[in-house]
């Protein structure tokens, strides 16, 4: 932490997000739950073990094409808590309004936030309201922590890619990042991006619960694959290629990442998931993700090995080969 | 939005044919630079240097906008911020450039009114929207984007804002080619030069250049096909000592340009002398606002006249800029130099050098 004031960079979930949190916020919790860095915790309790979550929503807009600041709070926490291998059972809510905010608009959220965790399976147990004054927040931030069980038989974690497994992404990139983008800043296109929002819980378990060995599960949200990836590859100290062909990424959302300069692996996702499985198993998995509504273009896009630990490359559409950094702020759009 | 015309230059079978063709007449060691930071880009992206021989070396050029804007323009922008009721307005790209002392994104966690926008008609539509506050857009870009802010300005006149001003620190492609060409110990055996600065320059705005210095040049699209075809047209060219200037992006570019683009541009800016970062000053390379048009102009309204800052010391940035060094033979790149510590704006733009190389390579 060289700089002395928060700036917008830190939240960005890249390079300097990862250096606050090691820096700054590491040191002063250090627990060993914490140091694994993965979704969510992992806890030995009574003989059970548990997976304990945290997220905080403060989404401009709330309300996007294909969903709104609520569901996107209980899928985000649902989420992480089904990579951690656990079955999301109880979730937590606490919003923090801003004075004048209408109550019709905040039921219209609360009602998505029933839905979605309806369709999660997970029970909404406790929660918290607040209210500052006008100015003092942006209409209405959320932070849902969840509790899962994790079954005896799964043992999956970002430290936990081996050599030889096929990295499978459950369907196409960058849906989200760019709905809420172009929704905030009025960019009018003439497709029908939408945001990709959805529990994984069920592709997650229907995965572990198949026979095959899963070694990670990881849903790339903010930072977008690339960050994810290379997370992963730190962690388990193994090299991923992937290849930009196998990559499903719809046409309008890549036609406005081209616009606007951005990359569309650091681009953020709500409701997909990669696993890392051996090769043996890899096709019944994709196959599975396949069967699951929110699975259906899901694609095998690359593979681990030993060659150089710790780092991330692409296969480019011209055969060319080149690195995945880890995103380092925000994206920028480019001037020209 | 469909992508139609950008598959087609992408083919692997086009792109591994062409790749071949190189290799198969490449003989000479050649150092060929690509002038626009959006080639460098995509060159990087799409891993073209790892198909390419050996014997080629691509640079990256004086192309990038943010990369070539002089340390106290970016100061001035700095300046803007800092001032009570002033409402800065800019492409995202400048955001994180560091200035002497500090950047827009600092000071808009200080508290500075920093917006970003995506078209100079987004600063007009705030001006409009804030009559009592003094609307600031940082005026940064090359032929591709001086016409679109010449026609903010005209819209703002207009409107009748008198809340809305220009800082330009816009510049001309052409004369810093021929700058280039006129450094000592420059040593580029060919030019790829920016599509998209072409289609309203035309191809005629490089004929003169082409004509003293001889140089093989080619304009080229931005998808990989159009770069690996202008990188054989260039060896050809070497191979067969028989420079020329080919326009390989025809789909886009024609010999006059974009006329109406130009009478635009023309109408609201004139020729000036700039600065260009790492490279210094080069005469008639900047667009200035036209003496009917002052009104507009920031750096006059608010008095904003900044003297040189030297560049920091160690940044090679210029040197860069001109084919003399390549990023890994900065000493600060990699240590004190990173996208999360820049020093100079070859490492903060998404299209610097510096950026490409340690994202990329």
């Amino acid at each position: 932490m060289t700089q002395e004031k928060v700036l917008l960079d830190h939240g960005s979930g890249g390079k300097v997000s990862h250096s606050m949190f090691s820096d700054l916020i590491l040191p002063l919790f250090s627990s060993p739950e914490l140091l694994q860095q993965d979704d969510g915790a992992v806890l030995d309790i009574a003989g059970a073990r548990l997976a304990f979550s945290t997220d905080s929503y403060v989404v401009d807009p709330i309300f996007f094409p294909g969903g709104n600041i609520g569901d996107l709070a209980v899928n985000g926490t649902v989420n992480d808590i089904a990579m951690c291998g656990a079955v999301p059972k109880f979730i937590s809510v606490g919003l923090i309004l801003e004075e004048g905010f209408p109550v019709e608009d905040l039921k219209i959220i609360l009602e998505s936030m029933a839905r979605a965790a309806q369709k999660a399976g997970v029970r909404i147990v406790t929660g918290d309201t607040k209210v500052v004054p006008r100015g003092k927040a942006d209409k209405i931030f959320i932070n849902t922590s969840g509790i899962g069980v994790i079954p005896p038989h799964v043992q999956v974690s970002g430290a936990n890619a081996e050599p030889g497994d096929a990295v499978i992404l459950s369907g196409t990139l960058a849906d989200h990042g760019i709905t809420v983008l172009s929704t905030r800043e009025g960019l009018k296109f003439d497709s029908d991006i939408q945001t990709d929002s959805a529990p994984l819980n069920g592709m997650a378990q229907a995965i572990l619960n198949s026979g095959c060995r899963v070694h990670v599960l990881r849903d790339p949200t903010r930072g977008g694959l690339g960050t994810t990836l290379n997370e992963i590859a730190a962690q388990s100290g193994v090299e991923i290629l992937i290849d930009e062909a196998c990559l499903p990424i719809r046409g309008p959302v890549r036609g406005t990442c081209e616009l606007l300069g951005f990359d569309p692996l650091y681009i953020a996702n709500e409701g997909k998931l990669v696993a890392f499985v051996p090769q043996a198993d890899a096709q019944k998995v994709l196959e599975i993700i396949q069967d699951n509504e929110y699975g259906k273009e899901a694609a095998v896009i690359g593979r681990v090995s030993r060659k150089s630990p710790g780092k991330v490359f692409l296969k480019t559409f011209i055969g060319g080969t080149r690195l995945v950094d880890m995103l380092t702020g925000e994206q920028l759009p480019r001037i020209c | 939005m469909t992508m139609k015309y950008v598959e087609e230059y992408r083919d692997p079978g086009l792109a591994k044919g062409l790749a071949e063709k190189i290799h198969g007449i490449s003989k000479k060691k050649l150092r060929l630079m690509e002038v626009c930071g959006t080639h460098t880009m995509s060159i990087f992206r799409h891993g073209i240097r790892s198909v390419l021989p050996p014997g080629i070396t691509l640079l990256s050029g004086p192309g990038c906008p943010v990369c070539v804007t002089a340390q106290k323009d970016i100061d001035a922008f700095v300046e803007f911020a800092r001032l009570k009721n002033v409402i800065v307005t800019t492409f995202g790209d400048l955001i994180r450039v560091p200035g002497s002392g500090s950047s827009l994104g600092r000071e808009k966690a200080e508290g500075a009114d920093v917006r970003i926008v995506y078209s100079i008609f987004d600063a007009v539509t705030i001006a409009g929207e804030n009559r009592d506050k003094e609307v600031v857009f940082c005026g940064v870009g090359f032929e591709t984007t001086i016409p679109t802010i010449a026609a903010g300005i005209l819209m703002a006149r207009q409107a009748k804002l008198d809340n809305f001003s220009v800082y330009s620190a816009n510049k001309l492609t052409p004369p810093a080619l021929a700058a280039l060409m006129e450094t000592k110990g420059v040593d580029i055996n060919g030019f790829i030069l920016p599509g998209h600065v072409s289609v309203i320059t035309g191809t005629n705005a490089y004929r003169a250049t082409f004509e003293k210095y001889g140089i093989p040049s080619v304009i080229s699209g931005f998808e990989p096909i159009d770069i690996l075809k202008a990188v054989l047209l260039l060896v050809e060219q070497n191979e067969e000592g028989r420079p020329a200037l080919v326009n390989a992006y025809s789909r886009a570019v024609s010999d006059e340009g974009n006329l109406k683009a130009k009478a635009v541009m023309n109408q609201v800016f004139e020729v000036c002398d700039a600065v260009w970062r790492g490279i210094g000053g080069i005469p008639f390379s900047g667009m200035g606002l036209k003496k009917e048009f002052q009104a507009f102009d920031a750096a006059l309204k608010f008095g904003m006249d900044l003297p040189h800052v030297p560049e920091p010391r160690g940044c090679a940035c210029g040197q860069i800029l001109m084919g003399l060094k390549t990023p890994e033979q900065c000493s600060l790149y990699k240590k004190k130099c990173t996208p999360m510590t820049p020093v100079g704006p070859c490492m903060v733009s998404s299209e610097g050098s510096c950026a490409a190389f340690y994202k990329y390579a």
